[in-house]
């Protein structure tokens, strides 16, 4: 038992050690194309790039852990990691607790899913079950202005919302656009977007801890940077085929470096293709 | 070495299979597989807390001295009526808050406690960062207490079994006391202990199915991974919800992991029967 408490103690000190040098990024790893586990068991995806761009430029190292949604602040503000990087949309209330960055994806309007073939009277939806994921921006809406007359219900995790749509369980599914699109264009037509887009919450930024002002400038920066010269655009379109968002004028403008990173980039893919 | 087996049970079986062998070996099922390790150790080093607990706890509860069997009643009594999740939940985030507690009683300056009142813990050198492995010992420890409660009830239970005469006799045969306990009232116990003991190791075994609650990343929670419906054919194969299989091929698991768990009580209980005489 001694023996084991001290372990214990050991561990719990060589953690607190390490953490100060690496910068943890918590993310959901079930959130495709933002976050997700991929074949190969690693995590990949938008954020999962992006953020390493970030450090890269801001000279940090860096390293993602999963975290479930339901306590990814709480545990931001415990210290099991430094950022969250989830597809978190920037809202008033969640500005009480955490610190946002800058955005690196603009404010993306939540649409809903349903079966193809179901009919819906959006200016009065009422008798429906809707869901959502837990925790979300769209759970904060439904909750707020559908709960009459509808029964809402909320999902731990986004691909359970999916399935439980999938099975018929609920007739509609509010939830961001850009993660509904790759479910809509792989369903094979079974899952269709319905009614107007609902506008909730902003664009979507790093959550930091208030007290950490220095890295949430070294995030910024780097945002900046990447904002403009076109990489982050570049980005979004590989992932999500919409944009540009954030190049200015000045894009054409691009730097040597980023040219010559292009160039390196399209000889490796010629390389590719032609190995193919 | 993965390849070179797939390769051969495809020449075996056929083209067709090709696909469905690369996916149930590529390296997200492989990390599943690997997962098996977490719910091993936590079965193995639980029942060894659990027993560990459960001798304690037999040990205390007939005891001599009176406050001591108060305390072994107590943890048995009430340990047991705590539902296993709940007392899961609980113990690794209360021995969190108990160790920040020390350590900010070590290491934060006053000014420091003043200055961050309110949020926890008061400092950063306080903060203790759990992490998977972390995690994983605490589950096991819990594991231990809970079903310790179970062992030491059925240890007691087992040490009164043992017949008296047996004890008396070592006694009068010139053993002390500390002999007679060990030589032939724990050495006796066993025989009676180990089909309670057995029923303790099944629920215990199954309660390893918790672990994801703690985000220790195990069978049940990488089943809900693999398991889920995916439409983007970045993320890897395109499928509707196949949890379901997943699930069914965990409930196998189980009942593999129960059945071998029969044999090795059933070897065990005959070599606790070695030169007993019959019991009924």
């Amino acid at each position: 038992m001694k023996k084991l408490l001290l372990t214990m103690v050991l561990a719990a000190f060589a953690t607190t050690g390490f953490a100060a040098d690496k910068v943890r990024f918590g993310t959901e790893g079930a959130y495709a194309p933002w976050n997700f586990m991929d074949d190969n068991g690693k995590l990949a995806g938008f954020e999962i790039e992006l953020g390493a761009e970030l450090c890269r430029r801001a000279k940090l190292e860096c390293e993602f852990v999963v975290n479930e949604w339901d306590s990814i602040i709480p545990n931001l503000m415990a210290g099991n990691y430094d950022v969250i990087m989830a597809g978190m949309s920037v809202t008033e209330k969640r500005k009480e607790t955490v610190m946002f960055s800058d955005e690196y994806y603009p404010a993306d309007p939540s649409r809903y899913a349903a079966a193809s073939g179901d009919k819906f009277d959006f200016d009065n939806l009422k008798g429906k079950k809707i869901g959502a994921q837990g925790a979300t921006v769209q759970a904060g809406y439904l909750e707020a202005n559908l709960k009459e007359g509808n029964t809402i219900k909320l999902y731990e995790k986004p691909d359970q919302s999916v399935a439980d749509l999938a099975a018929g369980n609920i007739d509609l599914l509010l939830a961001d656009d850009s993660f509904l699109k790759p479910v809509v264009d792989g369903s094979g037509g079974n899952i269709v977007f319905v009614g107007p887009g609902v506008q909730i919450g902003g664009g979507v930024a790093l959550g930091m801890r208030p007290k950490d002002t220095e890295l949430a400038g070294k995030m910024n920066a780097a945002l900046a940077e990447v904002k403009k010269d076109g990489t982050l655009d570049n980005m979004i379109k590989e992932f999500f085929k919409k944009g540009p968002f954030y190049a200015t004028e000045e894009k054409s403008a691009m730097t040597m470096e980023s040219l010559l990173k292009k160039i390196n980039a399209l000889e490796m893919r010629v390389k590719e293709l032609e190995k193919k | 070495m993965i390849e070179s087996i797939i390769e051969s049970l495809v020449n075996l079986l056929g083209e067709d299979w090709r696909a469905g062998l690369e996916y149930i070996t590529n390296g997200k099922h492989m990390m599943w597989y690997a997962s098996i390790r977490f719910t091993l150790i936590a079965a193995i080093a639980g029942a060894a807390f659990a027993v560990l607990f459960g001798l304690l706890g037999a040990a205390l509860k007939q005891s001599a001295i009176a406050p001591l069997r108060w305390i072994g009643s107590f943890y048995v009594n009430i340990v047991r009526g705590v539902p296993d999740v709940l007392f899961f939940l609980f113990f690794p985030l209360a021995f969190e808050q108990f160790v920040e507690y020390i350590f900010s009683r070590t290491r934060c300056t006053a000014e420091e406690i003043a200055s961050n009142a309110g949020s926890w813990p008061p400092c950063d050198a306080a903060q203790w960062y759990l992490e998977g492995n972390d995690y994983l010992i605490l589950a096991c420890v819990s594991f231990g207490i809970v079903y310790g409660a179970f062992a030491a009830n059925v240890i007691h239970g087992a040490m009164q079994a043992v017949p008296h005469g047996q004890l008396e006799a070592a006694q009068a045969y010139g053993f002390t006391k500390k002999q007679v306990f060990w030589r032939f009232k724990v050495r006796q116990m066993w025989t009676y202990a180990l089909p309670g003991l057995s029923n303790v190791w099944m629920l215990l075994l199954k309660a390893t199915s918790l672990l994801s609650l703690l985000q220790i990343a195990d069978i049940v929670l990488w089943a809900d991974r693999l398991g889920a419906p995916n439409y983007l054919a970045r993320a890897g194969m395109v499928h509707p919800d196949w949890r379901w299989k997943y699930y069914l091929v965990l409930f196998v698991f189980y009942i593999l992991m129960t059945m071998l768990s029969e044999r090795v009580f059933d070897w065990l209980q005959r070599r606790a029967n070695r030169g007993m005489v019959e019991v009924n």
